[in-house]
């Protein structure tokens, strides 16, 4: 099955869960449309089209193009530094976390290896987080978040 | 309509107004220049900023991008052989082998100038034809809204690069996605699985970001792993005779007029934008030329095609959004969002009811374009050394940017969350080969879509009346026309090339 397929299957696997649950919505007594008549439309929809693209994938089986290899080891840390950083916000606020994500994510993409090159990181880092902060709070009044540890 | 039109250039012509066009523009240009950034990113990014201007400032900057980054795509197009964004493609077939001819600067300024004239032609039409369609569309009921919306879905999905199916797929999980929360009737609780996160549902600008922001720059990610990075090049000389240049644009005016209509034409079309339009207008101004075998050599008709197209393709994505409330492409979808978050609906209702607002957008539209033009005079050397920024240093400030426009909506860390789970989303998207466009103009009009649905329903319960009414009915023959004009494209595609890895944004 190529990604097709399981993209398919996915999507079906999702819509058929996504309708069962709808049962439980309520039918009110007053209006002959509930809560679940859209989502039941569009679920049917989803459901057909989704079965549709598996079938498809299915019956063009061993006529897939070829993908170049892809290193997914960059996108795996990005996405993980970023979680870390989501998460991290609220705990220590938006000027430490912003820091710490900066520099990781930099020296994870471009690892530096001199002296000049930490400082380049250190100073992308803090000068990051210093813009964004003083134009966001003092120009913009745009509140950035605080952190429940740090208390700022 | 000259009169509040003129009114509203002296109003956008205060710093107020004007200063945040001039950056707007300039960031427009800047990131038109980067290969891979493109200009929903780089209105993503200039998003945040605007929360704090008045709603007029804020979209000043946002047009500024918008006219900016179509333009700034040129330069890179021309003098890197590779194009700042994908309404910049077609520039490179003709803009690069002219550079390299050592005519850097008559590729540049060709596309420049042709960007300036098509766009102010379009802008023709911007004002001309908002307030009529606007007219029109109050004609408008819950059934006819219902059919333009799904037409609007149908043409987006057909017109993808990936398969039809695909295309419809990824726009009805976009609608799957605005039923999650509480529905808009009667307030129930949907598929929320008693979390609090899902209670009000997903709002539109962190799904938007989330998904376009991760998309790009994940995949981005994948070339910096596999060693892939821009060339780099000495600042060129880019001298040259502009009174000499405009000339060779006027002296092509079927070319320049034919590439204009198509660029509106496409963009007045939901959700397609001038990637579409530059080739598009590139492959008419090819078929109608007596030379078409000199296409591809560095002749200055396929730069004047693509650019003129690109440039006109705003407006027309203005057009619809302002009086159908429907996003022309991406980078009107994220407009969409900064309207609302002001408190301003676009929509038939829209130039009646906001007209200061109205008249700005055309004043500050028009007046992008010496902006962009003076602007690209200055720094139009600069830009190459922008390019040489490692994406290790851009990537994070551009994902902090990122976290900033979706925590500044309301303030809340939800925003946040969806963010990072839309990222996801949009990553395995692109990965799973499903096209983001449809999916993006799902949930835009998703609720809009239930809404009308149930409204017209619930007026009068024959469902035949959406076939019945003639504009209703028109669109959803329409629909199913261009569902199978859309089959009948990709069968012949297919049968002329197989299918390629793609990654339509």
């Amino acid at each position: 099955m190529s990604r097709d397929g399981v993209a398919g299957l996915a999507c079906l696997a999702g819509s058929l869960l996504l309708l069962w649950v709808s049962r439980a919505l309520p039918q009110p007594a007053l209006v002959p449309i509930g809560p679940g008549f859209y989502p039941r439309i569009l679920l049917g929809v989803t459901a057909a089209l989704s079965a549709a693209l598996l079938v498809s994938d299915l019956w063009r089986r061993g006529r897939h193009p070829e993908r170049p290899p892809v290193n997914y080891r960059l996108v795996l840390l990005a996405f993980g530094i970023f979680t870390v950083y989501v998460f991290l916000l609220p705990l220590v606020g938006y000027r430490v976390a912003t820091v710490l994500f900066v520099g990781v994510l930099q020296a994870t993409l471009d690892p530096p290896r001199t002296a000049r090159a930490w400082a380049l990181v250190a100073a992308s880092a803090v000068g990051c987080m210093l813009v964004t902060y003083y134009l966001f709070e003092a120009y913009l009044n745009v509140l950035l978040p605080r952190g429940r540890l740090t208390g700022f | 309509m000259f009169g509040p039109l003129f009114t509203s250039f002296g109003e956008v012509l205060q710093l107020q107004y004007f200063v945040p066009l001039v950056i707007g523009t300039a960031v427009g240009l800047v990131g038109g220049v980067l290969p891979g950034v493109t200009i929903t990113m780089t209105i993503i990014i200039v998003l945040p900023f605007t929360f704090g201007l008045d709603p007029l400032a804020g979209l000043a900057a946002m047009i500024g991008v918008y006219v900016g980054g179509e333009s700034g795509g040129l330069v890179t197009s021309s003098l890197l052989g590779i194009p700042g964004k994908p309404s910049a493609v077609a520039t490179t077939f003709d803009g690069f082998p002219m550079a390299r001819r050592g005519e850097p600067g008559r590729a540049i300024w060709l596309g420049t100038w042709a960007s300036f004239i098509g766009g102010l032609l379009g802008a023709f039409f911007l004002v001309g034809a908002t307030g009529p369609l606007a007219a029109f569309a109050l004609q408008f009921g819950p059934w006819e809204y219902f059919s333009l919306f799904v037409f609007a879905l149908s043409m987006v999905a057909g017109l993808t690069e990936a398969s039809l199916l695909k295309g419809l797929l990824s726009g009805a999980i976009g609608l799957v996605i605005t039923v999650i929360g509480t529905d808009p009737i009667m307030a129930v609780p949907r598929f929320t699985f008693g979390s609090d996160f899902l209670q009000s549902g997903f709002q539109f600008l962190p799904v938007l970001i989330g998904i376009f922001a991760f998309a790009q720059i994940m995949t981005d990610l994948e070339r910096i792993a596999a060693g892939t990075r821009p060339d780099s090049v000495d600042a060129p000389d880019l001298k040259v005779s502009h009174l000499a240049v405009i000339w060779e644009i006027l002296s092509r005016p079927v070319l320049l007029l034919w590439s204009t209509i198509i660029g509106l034409l496409i963009g007045v079309l939901p959700a397609i934008g001038g990637s579409a339009a530059n080739v598009m207008a590139y492959d008419q101004a090819k078929k109608f030329s007596k030379h078409p075998e000199k296409f591809g050599t560095g002749i200055p008709e396929g730069i004047i095609a693509s650019e003129a197209s690109n440039n006109s393709n705003v407006a027309g994505s203005l057009v619809t959004i302002m009086a159908f409330g429907i996003p022309g492409d991406a980078v009107t979808a994220v407009m969409l969002g900064a309207m609302t978050i002001h408190g301003i609906q676009p929509g038939p209702l829209f130039m009646s009811q906001q007209p200061h607002v109205a008249y700005g957008i055309f004043a500050a539209y028009i007046l992008a374009h010496p902006v962009m033009i003076v602007l690209q005079w200055l720094l139009a050397g600069v830009y190459l050394r922008i390019v040489r920024v490692p994406k290790a240093i851009l990537i994070p400030q551009i994902l902090v940017l990122c976290v900033i426009g979706a925590y500044a909506l309301n303030n809340v860390m939800a925003n946040v969350y969806a963010l990072l789970l839309f990222g996801v989303v949009g990553y395995l998207l692109v990965k799973f080969g499903l096209p983001l466009a449809p999916l993006i103009l799902g949930v835009i009009l998703g609720d809009q879509i239930e809404v009308n649905l149930v409204r017209a329903l619930m007026t009068d319960g024959d469902p035949l009346l959406f076939l019945t009414r003639p504009i209703s009915g028109g669109m959803l023959v329409l629909s199913v026309v261009s569902v199978v004009l859309a089959l009948w494209q990709h069968r012949r595609q297919h049968r002329a090339a197989p299918a390629e890895p793609d990654t339509d944004f």
